[in-house]
């Protein structure tokens, strides 16, 4: 990079790395850069805005199925992943700090940290998901069919459904793949029958009047239909939460063409709006997990958990 | 970069933003906002007349009570289609897309956009979205309306929902970065002396229009991912078996969807006011009220969305203070028109083509807008609801207001733009064809609306067939006049006489630069002294010689 500038100063009037022909000066376009970020974060409050809409909806609408719902996730993975997200905020704005100062080591080695974080974050999600997926928690059609099939597996030991036991071996070749289309509910393979809170619930006397409608059939508590309410949450979570971990995701992306920019030396006290916006895109994802978390694994604990 | 400057200016062929370069790449890797602008031009004129083939197949077959041409199903995905490529695929990025991606930046004197990759990232995006929305046309449409209602699009609906919902998404993202755009450089590409208060109204209409791009724009995208996710994975918040809740979509798709209304209609009443207050050679009357009307607009329009559910469910309270509200955004709509009406006032009218589009359109606007207040009021629109004066009413405003902008703009900035001049006299014709051709396709339509022809039917009671007639006939002198334009308008690239760098004598910025502009716009940056609309000798341009001097090189 150093030639380079050598040689813009020689044919022209100085002219700093990274300054784009539209802009008169660094300054403006430092400017420009920070401006653009901050509007694009807007729309992403706006974007995040609508899940969250939803999520308000349903939990101030069906607060115990949420509640449920909430009392399956782990506290622990979640408050660990928070601590971590705080932790890689930390070191982007120490790399943001560094570049400022022209060190270039520093520079380096923070946006390593950061990555490593931001990482571990995408990991600790990778097991949670995992865990949900195992336990038929996930609300999607078609995805559970694992979890389907242990079921599957474990019914069919049993005595009265001996001639079903050979059906999920790939190896027998009377297997009709058909076979697996009964059983697939439209609605989803979610697993949930535990509905101890809505008794909790109607002893305090603070069903809300969507749920006093939405639990029950003919006046007995149905499992089938609190199950739907529970299955709500797990969707507005996994929405949330995925859409937020493609954010990160892309976060990692921009870290790495970071590093590599960083590591050539790219950044200095003069030219250092790259690390800055793509620090203000750091904070923001950081951000929105910090009312994720409450939202999702905290409210409703105290109604006691069957986990 | 170097070469611009190298390059002796009294050499014959002047190199401007169109001769610089002309191989295939120098057009669809271009980052020069002008390109981008020809480039979203031609898009969007194709979209808007492809939109119109469908228009006119509802009009032919609303010629008989009977639903005869088309089966209902078919019916459907046509009204469908018609909606789904005038709204993403040409109203929203019509004006700001074309010539505010032209203008902005020469209007303020800036070089470029301040995000010249992201703009053509947008034109892109948009071509990926509509290439995925005209494949999904093409496989069979989608039967929903345009505003994807659940749970019919969610779960009964057998027609290409994912694909097209998907296509506007990507849409949307085009929208978002083209607002992104506009509101950096508005921010910080202004030249020396460009002041917010010495900037033409266009860019004014335009920063609304951005502010309302970015903040609801996500909302929609947001929406239409779950209502994607739903229907591939048969479970979700919309669905009401399972305690999911329709009337949320209503909620999420109209906040987006009424402030859209406004992404479309201020950017031309940015137009009109550069029109109107151009052609009458006087400063705008009022200039502040007009500019920071369009930012009540913008602010009020997001504040109005729950009239669109009047009928759906929606707590009467809710519907009163919803009510209350769109009355309220009537007031700066308002404003604007007085304030172009007391410009016309002792101005120096000229009737240019453009001129005629615009005084069109706030013949046209203003129709549509008091027949607003009437959707408006709760009551009133009991009655109204799901009927052609729905129809009627937003036609008036989306096609008599933005679409006469858009062609009153490009005609405006034609020999800017091109170089070129036009046929006044062909234009002249297309614009009365136009105006005329409008008022009778539509307004038939708000009196069967009145009474009581519902819309998105195929079939209609026979006494109302004089007045579809009506308005199918007028559907064919309308299309006559937006057919004109084609052709004058590309002859004229041709065979057209060269246009003077200033053809009507006007102070704005984006006059003192060649026609065509160079690819930086201005050989040296311009310093601003003059107050917008500044026909006066502080404008630093000396009229009379100047005319003198274009009546020599003529």
């Amino acid at each position: 990079m150093a030639t380079n500038v050598d040689t813009h100063a020689l044919d022209h009037h100085y002219h700093p790395p990274g300054l784009q022909h539209q802009f008169e000066d660094m300054g403006q376009q430092q400017e420009s850069a920070s401006i653009g970020m901050w509007v694009f974060l807007a729309q992403e409050i706006m974007f995040f805005g609508g899940l969250f809409t939803s999520y308000l909806v349903f939990r101030s609408k069906y607060p115990m199925a949420f509640a449920a719902g909430s009392n399956h996730l782990d506290v622990v993975m979640g408050a660990l992943n928070t601590l971590v997200l705080i932790v890689s905020s930390l070191t982007m704005a120490l790399a943001v700090y560094f570049a400022q100062k022209s060190n270039r080591n520093m520079q380096v080695i923070m946006i390593v940290l950061t990555m490593i974080f931001g990482a571990t974050f995408l990991g600790v999600k990778a097991i949670e998901y995992t865990e949900k997926y195992n336990d038929g928690l996930v609300p999607f059609t078609g995805l559970n069919r694992r979890a389907k099939d242990d079921q599957h597996n474990r019914k069919s030991l049993e005595p009265e459904s001996q001639h079903e036991q050979s059906l999920p071996s790939p190896n027998n070749p009377g297997h009709q793949p058909e076979a697996h289309g009964d059983y697939i509910n439209p609605r989803g393979d979610f697993q949930w029958s535990d509905t101890s809170l809505v008794a909790i619930a109607q002893q305090g006397n603070f069903l809300t009047d969507w749920e006093k409608t939405g639990y029950f059939e003919d006046g007995e508590v149905s499992a089938a239909r609190f199950q739907d309410k529970v299955r709500l949450f797990f969707w507005i979570y996994f929405a949330m939460t995925g859409l937020h971990a493609l954010h990160m995701v892309i976060g990692l992306v921009l870290m790495a063409w970071l590093l590599w920019k960083a590591w050539r030396g790219t950044f200095s006290a003069e030219y250092y709006s790259p690390v800055e916006i793509s620090g203000l895109y750091w904070h923001f994802v950081d951000i929105v997990w910090i009312f994720l978390f409450p939202l999702l694994y905290l409210l409703g604990r105290h109604f006691g958990g069957t986990h | 970069m170097e070469n611009v400057e190298v390059i002796n200016i009294t050499q014959k062929p002047k190199l401007n933003y169109l001769n610089n370069g002309d191989t295939v790449s120098s057009w669809l890797l271009t980052r020069d906002h002008k390109r981008i602008a020809i480039l979203y031009l031609i898009s969007v004129s194709f979209f808007f007349m492809v939109g119109g083939l469908f228009a006119a197949g509802i009009r032919l077959e609303l010629l008989t009570p009977q639903s005869d041409l088309f089966e209902s199903g078919t019916y459907n995905k046509i009204f469908t289609a018609h909606g789904i490529i005038m709204i993403f695929l040409f109203l929203i990025p019509s004006i700001p897309a074309t010539l505010g991606n032209f203008f902005i930046p020469l209007m303020i004197g800036a070089k470029d956009l301040a995000f010249p990759r992201i703009n053509l990232l947008s034109w892109y995006l948009y071509m990926a979205g509509a290439g995925i929305a005209v494949w999904a046309l093409m496989q069979g449409g989608v039967d929903t309306g345009w505003t994807f209602y659940v749970p019919y699009s969610t779960t009964f609906s057998n027609t290409y929902v994912v694909a097209t919902g998907l296509g506007a998404f990507i849409i949307g993202f085009s929208s978002i970065l083209t607002g992104l755009n506009f509101i950096v450089t508005i921010h910080t590409m202004r030249a020396p002396g460009m002041t917010w208060f010495r900037m033409p109204l266009f860019v004014w209409s335009h920063y609304a229009t951005s502010l309302i791009m970015i903040l609801a724009t996500p909302v929609i995208a947001i929406t239409l991912l779950l209502l994607v996710l739903e229907r591939v994975g048969r479970v979700g918040i919309f669905d009401p078996a399972i305690g999911g809740d329709p009337i949320l979509f209503q909620h999420l798709f109209w906040f987006y969807s009424h402030p859209a209304v406004y992404i479309m209609v201020l950017p031309g009443m940015g137009v009109i006011s550069e029109l109107i207050a151009n052609f009458s050679r006087k400063r705008i009357f009022g200039y502040e009220y007009v500019a920071f009307s369009s930012i009540a607009i913008a602010v009020i329009g997001f504040l109005v969305w729950g009239h669109h559910l009047f009928v759906s469910g929606q707590s009467i309270y809710a519907g009163l203070v919803f009510s209350f509200l769109t009355l309220v955004v009537a007031i700066p709509s308002a404003v604007k028109t007085f304030n172009w009406t007391a410009t016309l006032y002792k101005g120096s009218i000229s009737w240019d083509t453009p001129m005629i589009y615009a005084l069109g359109f706030l013949g046209l606007f203003l129709i549509g807008g008091l027949t607003g207040l009437f959707l408006g009021a709760a009551g009133l629109d009991i009655h109204m609801s799901d009927t052609y004066f729905v129809v009627a009413h937003f036609h008036y405003i989306m096609v008599g207001g933005q679409v006469m902008a858009y062609l009153g703009g490009i005609h405006y900035y034609w020999s800017k733009m091109t170089g070129r001049m036009y046929s006044e006299f062909w234009s002249k014709i297309a614009a009365i064809v136009t105006f005329i051709g409008f008022n009778l396709l539509f307004f038939p339509q708000f009196i069967l609306g009145y009474l009581g022809m519902p819309r998105r039917y195929a079939s209609y009671p026979e006494e109302m067939q004089v007045l579809n007639i009506l308005s199918s006939a007028g559907a064919s002198i309308l299309g006559v006049g937006f057919a004109m334009p084609v052709f004058y308008l590309i002859f004229s690239l041709f065979y057209g006489k060269k246009a003077p760098d200033n053809l009507w004598m006007l102070p704005g910025l984006e006059w003192r630069t060649e026609s065509p502009p160079p690819t930086e716009n201005f050989y040296e940056t311009p310093i601003v002294t003059w107050e917008a609309y500044e026909f006066g000798e502080e404008s630093g341009l000396d009229f009379e010689e100047a005319r003198k001097r274009e009546m020599a090189t003529i």
